[in-house]
């Protein structure tokens, strides 16, 4: 799994429910089509509203972690 | 585009500038969903309209010392959500289409239960 290109690095920490999501919509149009964007945050409501988002979008959560407080994802957009 | 119909959420706000806290809720949700590529409309009835008049939106402040409606209007804005108002609650708060800020569209009633047996969810505060 550390073979995985990040295309992008979105740092949402310190923000807040709804902005996390709606910096992830964004962000994942400014990367091509199946490459990965890393996200960090650190709202624990991001981890249930990844899981929806990717649920809604059919974008894929392809790995998510935690450390130190701090959610990382990784998505990759798949459209 | 996935395969799947686009999904869509009508919410509708019935509160206006006389309950500051209770006015950006709305638009937290429909940014959220509209971030999720849903479809969103905000229907605006009762008091709800007095929040779209032009200059409330940027004074109105959801908190004490915290942020205005406009940030929270904007966001919902940018990302494709669409306002709605009807006749009757522009009267009910003695307002014209002409004191509200751009880009509100007007229906009526029948326009709006249409919507709501058409819309997959229907959500009111």
């Amino acid at each position: 799994m550390s073979e995985i290109q990040i295309a992008a690095t979105l740092d949402c920490r310190g923000l807040t429910c709804p902005m996390p999501v709606i910096k992830l919509s964004k962000a994942i149009r400014t990367i091509e089509k199946g490459a990965v964007l890393e996200m960090l945050a650190t709202d624990p409501g991001s981890v249930p509203d990844l899981d929806a988002f990717q649920k809604q979008t059919g974008h894929a959560v392809i790995e998510q972690s935690q450390a130190d407080g701090v959610f990382r994802f990784l998505v990759k957009r798949t459209k | 585009m996935s395969d799947d119909e686009v999904k869509r959420i009508l919410y509708v706000q019935t509160s206006g500038v006389e309950s500051p806290a209770r006015s950006a809720t709305v638009f937290f949700l429909a940014a959220s969903a509209a971030a999720m590529d849903v479809e969103v409309g905000i229907y605006f009835t009762q008091t709800g309209p007095t929040l779209l008049q032009r200059g409330t939106p940027e004074t109105l402040r959801v908190k004490q010392g915290g942020a205005t409606l406009s940030h929270f209007m904007d966001q919902a804005r940018d990302l494709g959500v669409r306002f709605y108002v009807c006749q009757p609650s522009l009267d009910l708060n003695d307002l014209k289409m002409g004191d509200l800020i751009d880009g509100v569209e007007m229906i009526g009633g029948a326009a709006f239960n249409n919507m709501a047996l058409e819309y997959d969810r229907v959500i009111c505060f």
